[in-house]
């Protein structure tokens, strides 16, 4: 039975695809206004969009030829920063805040499942920071065309990758927020963040023949677990290639697209078992 | 909700729709993970078209059983049956309108917004959610208001706007928790009302409240937790005593103060009756069987007999009989 009809004659769609997709949409727009409203939001988005301004007058300092190339790295180093930001920053107080101002209450007694409301919530999140990483995007192409320079294929597939990216650290934080209190929960993400950015750094440690991680047997174990339980994020940055001028393929692309949404897919379906087992008293 | 689970089942009643099955919930507050028993094996069922009264006084475990029949916090112990299903089954809770203590929904959206807003997660489709929602603001007087966001509304209107969305899927069951505080007395005149009417219309109604009379008013049954038990539940008529076993009166006693105290002192051979003296005349309890000499001692010593009542008990004084009970060590 995936409908009820009321005593007067109303009919409720609860049950089957079409219904559950229609309250995770609920959810999702209630998500994206909810967080859309957040200063701290705009508040990134302002300070990204000054620090592409500023790229523009430090780019007057540079060689002629260089110009283009200085916004070109500048855009790539501070977009995806600034968007990380806002996913753990709003990320971190996601549930909480829910909790706390005591809506959550009025919503969860509906014909709704906790998986729903954090499906809704992870993609009202992501939705926005699409939103933002499209904005930014823009700005820096404008930038680049004023100093020159043009956005490439390769530039594009690097954002797209940077947003693949963001929904994975956008899942960390909603897992941590499931788990514990904002800070909390921002720091751990953010820890899982420079983590997952260093992994590579680490696998190259493991494999020397030399240093700490090869010798001491504690430490190679410590790297080896690292590793394993952390998302390597360096595979989602390929702003070095870009400014070399190589290629972005599309089999990397999507092989990193691919092992992006395994993990987010993994930090959601956490959370979810998380969020199951709460009580909200 | 009128007897433990155990000794159903009523088959001149409605049909079952929700079933506690000795309830229990623990929590483990502190550093030290200490437990607290909120909920200590609550049996109860409820049949459609009752309006039941949960009863209690704060951190009895009202609302903690409250949130376990809609699946906001999972029992220790026990089982509930919302009509027949899981309450973590989404549509065992479709036919339920929750109104919580002191609702809060998110500031930015308007009523009309609200009323949207869960009208989606219900599944209802536009045209419904339209008609609906403007039905349910007219029906609880915000339609002035509809499209003012919530940020600059009273408790009233807060809780005014709490109960339209509860009601926006015509749902079966209205589980309301405190619906009358925070209402101004018109507020609570109205809200009264709409709980009469929802009742004529055969909504089946279980709330909490700590006024002692909107329960006596509004409700068929009533279920009554002290520190996580339930110390009495079921209907009104069979828990309030009324059996007339004492009587009430007010008498008018002679101005003459001779003739005064020889009726006093007739009145005082009757077994059992106790004067009090109030503004208003002098008040007589006595027991029922009684009242023929009453009125003879009056009639033969100049008195007058200004009211005759059955003595009643209130739920007032059945709240704090089982409460004294359980202080006293007795069982409920």
């Amino acid at each position: 039975m995936s409908q009820h009809v009321s005593q007067h004659g109303l009919k409720l769609s609860i049950g089957g695809p079409a219904a559950i997709l229609a309250r995770v949409a609920a959810i999702v727009g209630n998500t994206v206004r909810e967080a859309g409203r957040a200063k701290l939001f705009y508040g990134l988005l302002g300070g990204a969009l000054l620090l592409l301004a500023f790229s523009v007058v430090l780019s007057d300092l540079a060689l002629v030829d260089q110009k283009a190339r200085l916004v070109q790295s500048f855009g790539m180093a501070v977009i995806p920063l600034m968007c990380v930001g806002t996913a753990i920053l709003l990320g971190a107080v996601l549930l909480h805040k829910e909790i706390d101002k005591k809506t959550l209450y009025a919503i969860l007694p509906k014909p709704i499942r906790r998986s729903e409301f954090i499906l809704g919530k992870l993609l009202g999140l992501s939705t926005l920071l699409l939103a933002e990483l499209a904005v930014l995007t823009l700005c820096w192409w404008a930038v680049l065309v004023l100093r020159g320079g043009e956005l490439t294929a390769p530039m594009l597939r690097g954002m797209g990758l940077q947003y693949v990216e963001l929904l994975l650290v956008t899942s960390i934080a909603l897992f941590f927020s499931a788990l514990s209190r904002p800070v909390l929960s921002g720091v751990l993400t953010t820890g899982v963040f420079i983590a997952g950015r260093v992994t590579y750094v680490i696998n190259d440690l493991l494999s020397a023949t030399k240093g700490v991680f090869a010798e001491v047997p504690a430490m190679r174990a410590l790297g080896k677990l690292l590793v394993a339980v952390v998302p390597d994020l360096g595979t989602f940055s390929v702003s070095d290639q870009i400014l070399q001028g190589w290629e972005v393929p599309w089999t990397y692309v999507s092989a990193a697209t691919l092992y992006g949404l395994s993990w987010a897919a993994v930090f959601a379906i956490g959370a979810v078992l998380l969020f199951e087992r709460r009580d909200f008293t | 909700m009128t007897q433990p689970a155990e000794q159903i089942v009523d088959p001149s009643r409605g049909p079952e729709i929700l079933r506690l099955r000795q309830l229990s919930k623990t929590f483990r507050v502190g550093f030290w993970a200490t437990r607290v028993q909120a909920v200590r094996d609550v049996s109860a069922v409820m049949y459609q078209g009752e309006s039941i009264g949960y009863l209690g006084p704060n951190g009895s475990g009202k609302t903690t059983s409250i949130k376990c029949m809609l699946a906001l916090i999972q029992p220790s112990s026990g089982k509930i049956e919302l009509f027949g299903r899981s309450p973590t089954d989404p549509l065992a809770r479709a036919r339920v309108g929750y109104l919580p203590e002191s609702p809060y929904f998110y500031d930015y959206l308007t009523p009309v917004e609200v009323c949207e807003y869960v009208g989606k997660l219900y599944g209802l489709d536009a045209r419904t959610r339209k008609q609906r929602t403007q039905e349910l603001l007219g029906l609880v007087g915000l339609d002035q208001a509809a499209k003012r966001p919530l940020r600059g509304f009273s408790k009233g209107m807060l809780q005014r706007i709490g109960i339209a969305q509860s009601l926006m899927a015509d749902p079966d069951l209205l589980i309301w928790d405190e619906p009358l505080s925070g209402l101004d007395p018109l507020g609570r005149k109205e809200v009264r009302e709409l709980m009469i009417e929802l009742r004529r219309q055969g909504k089946s109604l279980f709330f909490s409240s700590h006024v002692l009379t909107d329960i006596e008013a509004l409700c068929d049954g009533v279920c009554i937790l002290d520190r996580g038990v339930a110390v009495a539940q079921g209907r009104l008529a069979d828990l309030l005593r009324r059996d007339a076993l004492e009587s009430e009166a007010l008498l008018d006693l002679p101005a003459d103060p001779q003739l005064e105290a020889g009726l006093r002192a007739e009145l005082a051979k009757i077994p059992g009756l106790a004067l009090q003296q109030l503004p208003t005349g002098v008040q007589a309890v006595l027991p029922t069987q009684a009242v023929p000499a009453l009125i003879q001692a009056l009639m033969q010593g100049g008195g007058q007999l200004r009211e005759l009542s059955a003595r009643r008990d209130s739920l007032e004084d059945l709240f704090m009989r089982k409460a004294l009970q359980r202080s006293d060590g007795g069982q409920p």
